[in-house]
Formats: structure tokens, sequence, C-alpha cells
């Protein structure tokens, strides 16, 4: 193929040697006549046979290109090195479960034609479990809504449309891919759009992810909200950290001096307020320094970081 | 001296360039005679070996003997540290003399009888990124061997990895994998684990214990101290190296959570009349929550650094794209 496709589609894989035969026919359906596409299948260090049908799937087309990753990595860290490897000029990523459906994808890139840059799907008539996946998911979106105040009504889609120059300003690990409209909308005024999109019921498989992802995933979320505020000035954002503990260090020292005018307790007991205060100086002195640290760790960066990443 | 090429041949009889690397730092040999007994085994097995010797600068002396070696035109090189400081320095500047892949590292001491550098070889060229080798049967008294047991048993249950002999300093290894794995300090001694973190191949080779290995005694309890030290930020490494915040949000909370339920029960208390200006349960409360913000603080800053430092490393290693050969 001389020239790079104008579409890519890119799925994390682990461990769905039953799925990914079916995925690719139904891409290709859902592709039907067009030839300008690739599908870019990550896979993330399966133990299973996923690798043996990649391989036999990409001997069969072209189009279908395998990227084997040392081991398993996490789906954030797949899903960079699918976008990383990318040459279209859209990107989609999915599932690989087919929980999301192919048939979607061009209704995803005619929205984005409608002039939006990143376009994503939010399920509906959703076929998971209602305690332990749905109802989770729903507090979760409720909370990244609130904190990155992008209004997306679900976080946990894959079904996503990107344009290029979107993917490229994108430098994902741990477990960011969730927040990915969050951050992009934010950091380089990115306009975002959503539709509705199927979901279906996983196939085969089972599904890697439990409970416990929503304590996970506040904590991420806490992180990039932090990092998002920040981002130009740590020692400001410090600053105000070690301005209230100060305050509540001025607090119990009034509070000392109260105690010790009014109620003229001995020596010994005399010591609980002042300690406290103490404490709290020294928690506001230790903050304002690590503001200075993170101004040094952040040195360079306006400069440094290619690609012009805010 | 024949030049062997990197990687792709399928000619079994063509000489491969073999560059065996010795740190001189700890408890130096005579370098000659560890020349005459490593080179031996690798040239009759087929490879032509360098050997490049990389030593601190108050060992230069010790590299005197190779002088005549050199002379008669033995593959020897001596390169000598402007004041370094650790054996991974040392390393890669053996490493930037060296021409040959793949790589052996070697201790300037004796570990493993010499038979064994041709297995590692054979092993990386078998597919291994990096062959490490494990001295078995092992000579030494019971006690060392018994301390080595506990250690890698705390480092499996740690790091991962299924190690046996972690510390044997003698591994093969592509070129690759010391040019990429980021080493510094003491973390040499552990590279077949960064190894596998950053999702190289690792394997593990038999190899007979070298009769003068005699190690040591009873290691003074600094030794252990220090040991147990490097697997903790081992561990902290290799787990939280780009979540810093859930290993320090997860301490830190725990922490500020108990101040707070002890300063909740206070409050309760002063709420309903008594007096607290003279209990030391207020300063423990206090301080528990000082401690808390303190830890999530600097696991911010460790998200910060990672958050700036992530554009510039890549996170990933990619085994291959399947085309139409497969791997």
């Amino acid at each position: 193929m001389a020239d790079p496709p104008r579409l890519s589609i890119v799925v994390p894989l682990f461990n769905e040697e039953r799925n990914v035969a079916p995925l690719v026919d139904a891409v290709r359906q859902a592709q039907a006549n067009r030839r300008d596409w690739e599908l870019l299948l990550v896979d993330d260090g399966s133990t299973d046979g996923t690798r043996r049908v990649l391989r036999r799937l990409a001997a069969e087309d072209q189009r279908v290109r395998p990227i084997l990753l040392a081991r398993n990595y996490g789906q954030t860290t797949a899903m960079q090195a699918g976008f990383d490897n990318a040459r279209g000029s859209v990107v989609v990523s999915m599932d690989g479960d087919l929980q999301n459906d192919p048939a979607d994808i061009r209704r995803l890139i005619a929205k984005l034609d409608e002039g939006y840059d990143l376009v994503v799907g939010f399920r509906v008539r959703r076929k998971d479990r209602l305690i332990s996946r749905r109802i989770p998911s729903w507090i979760a979106n409720r909370i990244i809504r609130a904190v990155t105040g992008v209004p997306i009504r679900d976080n946990g889609c894959s079904l996503k449309a990107y344009r290029r120059e979107v993917v490229q300003n994108l430098h994902l690990y741990s477990d960011m891919h969730r927040f990915i409209p969050g951050i992009a909308v934010t950091t380089a005024g990115v306009r975002v759009a959503e539709i509705p999109v199927r979901h279906h019921h996983r196939l085969y498989g089972e599904s890697k992810y439990g409970l416990s992802r929503t304590w996970k995933v506040l904590v991420d979320l806490l992180t990039l909200t932090m990092i998002r505020w920040f981002r130009e000035r740590p020692l400001l954002m410090f600053g105000w950290g070690a301005a209230g503990a100060t305050i509540f260090g001025l607090f119990w020292t009034t509070a000392s001096v109260i105690s010790v005018v009014a109620f003229r307790p001995t020596k010994a007991d005399a010591m609980v307020f002042p300690g406290v205060a103490v404490l709290c100086f020294g928690l506001a002195f230790y903050l304002f320094m690590l503001g200075f640290i993170s101004e040094v760790a952040l040195y360079g960066r306006s400069h440094a970081v290619p690609r012009g990443e805010p | 001296m024949a030049q062997g090429d990197a990687k792709g041949t399928s000619e079994p009889t063509a000489r491969r360039l073999v560059s065996v690397l010795v740190s001189v730092l700890e408890r130096p040999e005579a370098l000659d005679d560890i020349y005459r007994e490593y080179s031996a085994p690798l040239r009759s097995a087929g490879y032509d070996a360098e050997f490049v010797f990389a030593v601190a600068p108050w060992h230069r002396s010790l590299a005197e003997p190779l002088t005549g070696l050199i002379a008669s035109g033995h593959p020897i090189r001596v390169v000598e540290a402007a004041g370094a400081r650790g054996e991974a320095t040392l390393l890669k500047l053996a490493l930037a003399s060296a021409n040959g892949d793949p790589v052996i590292t070697l201790p300037a001491y004796y570990r493993v009888d010499a038979s064994a550098l041709p297995k590692l070889v054979q092993r990386v060229e078998q597919g291994a990124d990096v062959a490490t080798a494990r001295r078995w049967p092992r000579m030494d008294p019971w006690l060392n061997q018994m301390q080595s047991r506990v250690f890698h048993r705390l480092l499996g249950r740690l790091a991962g990895g299924g190690l046996d002999d972690v510390a044997s300093g003698v591994r093969a290894m592509r070129r690759e994998v010391l040019e990429t794995i980021p080493l510094y300090g003491d973390l040499l001694r552990f590279l077949p684990l960064l190894a596998i973190h950053e999702g190289f191949a690792v394997r593990q080779v038999d190899a007979p214990q070298h009769r003068r290995d005699q190690t040591k005694r009873v290691y003074s309890p600094g030794v252990y101290l220090r040991r147990l030290i490097d697997l903790l930020g081992l561990f902290f490494l290799l787990r939280f190296t780009y979540k810093p915040l859930r290993f320090f949000g997860l301490i830190g909370s725990a922490f500020a959570l108990a101040g707070l339920a002890i300063l909740g029960v206070l409050l309760a208390q002063r709420l309903g009349g008594q007096g607290i200006a003279d209990r030391p349960l207020l300063l423990l409360g206090a301080l528990l929550v000082t401690l808390g913000v303190q830890s999530v603080a600097l696991g911010l800053v460790g998200e910060i650094i990672v958050h700036f430092n992530v554009p510039r490393r890549s996170t990933y290693r990619v085994e291959g794209e399947l085309s139409e050969e497969g791997s």
C-alpha cells in the first residue's frame, strides 16, 4: 500500500483468541467496499492463542496489522502503542471483545466530518450486569464529569474517533485512556461530540475488570486533576496548601494562648496545643518546599517536550 | 580479527564477535588470569571474544599485566573510568568501547566455571534477550546457601521473576538490553528483574560454581540492611513506575484516616464538655494527619515527574510487527 490509509482502527487485545477472528470479520463487513483502512490489533502479552490467530489473520489480509507487545502492559499502554503506529488521518479506538459494534464506526467518522476533533460513543441499552458494572460506572462517570468539567456521558466506552492531530499529542500511560476526552479538551481545546452507539453482550471469554477498578479510577482522576492545575505553576498550588496549613497553625497558636491565659495549666499540659501548632507550621513549610522541588522537576517543560504538548 | 555481524547470520560457521565486559571494582583478582581462563572456552566454542576491562581509577595498577597481552595481539581493551563510582557506570563505559553482540557481563572475580560462558551465549542466540547464570550445584557453606535461598524467595515475592541467583553477575545479553535499561547505582545487581520489567525475555542457565568462588562467611548486618533496602526500592520501582500516587496515596490515606478518626473522637469529647488541651492523643491525631498529607503531596510530586517524563521515554516495547515472517 503506497499511500497511508485514511482510517486506522486500534484495538488492544488481551487473551481474546476466540473473539479476534469474529472481530476482524465484523470490521471487514462494516467497511464493506472501502479499501483505505488498516486494523491495528495490539496484543498486550496474551497468554492464550491470540497471537497464533493474529498471525493467521495477518497473513490473509494486508490491512490487518498485529503489534505484539513484549509483555502485558495494560490497556492504556496497548492503546498508545496502537496510536503510535497508526498511519491514518482518522483514528478509531475499539474494544477487542466485540461489545462495540464496528458498524458504528461510519457514524463516528461522519460526525467527525461535521467539524469535530474527537467523537465519543456512549452506550445505550447496556448489556452488563446492573450492580457490579453499570452502577459503579454511572457513579464514576458523574464524578469524572464533575471534576474534569467535560460533559461526557460514558467514559468507559472505548469506541472513539480521533483526528490524527489529537492522537499525536497524546502520551498515555498507567490507566489514563478513560480520561482521554477530559485531557484532550482541557489541554488542547479540542472539540468533542457524543453519539449513541450499540452495545453487545460479551461473546467469548471473560471480562478483565472488576469493582476495584472504580477506586483506581478515582485515584487516577485525582492525579490528572492535580496535574492539570499544576501544569504551569506548581509552586502556587503547593503554596495554597501551605497557606491552609499556616492558617491551621495560627488557629492552634491562638488556642494555645487562650488556654494558657484563661486556664493556667501545668507546664506539661500546656504542650499539646502548641505541639499541634508546631506540626501545622512544619507541614506548611514542607509543602512549600515541595512546591520548589516541583518547579525544578518541571524546569524546561515548555521547551523540551516535543510536539508541543501543552 | 574476524568481524562478526549483529543479527541475522544463519551460517553456523561464521565466527561471531562476543564482547566480554569486565568491571574491575570490588575485590578483583588477577586480570590476566581472568582473561586466560574465560576466553578459552569461548574460543573453542567458535566465538571471537574481545575483552573490555573497565577499571576504577584506584585499580589502575591491576591493568598492567594486561599490557603484555595486548602487545602480543590479544583482543583486550582497557578503559579507565575517571572517578566512576559504581559498577553500572563502568559497564556502560565498557559497552561504549565494545563491538560485539551479544555481550557478556563478568565480574573481576571468580563466580562460575568458565565453561558456562558459551552456554550463556548460545541461550541468547536461541532467542533469549538475557541469559543469566545460576550457580548450580553450589559448593559454598550451607549458611551461605540458606541466606541466598531466603533472599531469592523474598525477591520472588516482592518483584517476581523466578530467579535463583540474581547476584551471580555473570550474564549474556543482547547489546540492546544494556543500552535500553536505565541502570545506575546498585541496580545492576538486579538487571535480570529490570529486564523482565522492560519486557525482555530472561532465561536462567545452570552453571557450575567456580572452585574459587568461596564467597564470604556471614555478612555484617550492614550488608543485610542494604540488601533489604535494595529490595524495597526495587519493589517500589517495578510496581509503581508510572503510578507513584497509588503507593503514596494509599499510605497517606491510611495515616490521614487514622488521624481523622482520632481527632473526630476528640472533637466529640470536646463538644461534650471535656477539655482536650491536655490530651496527648490530640498530638497523635494531628501527627498522623500531617504525615498523611505529606505522603500524598509527595505522591503528587512523583506523578508530576512521571507525567512530564513519559513523552521522552517509550513506555512499552514491541516484540515485532507481524508481516510475512512470524517471530
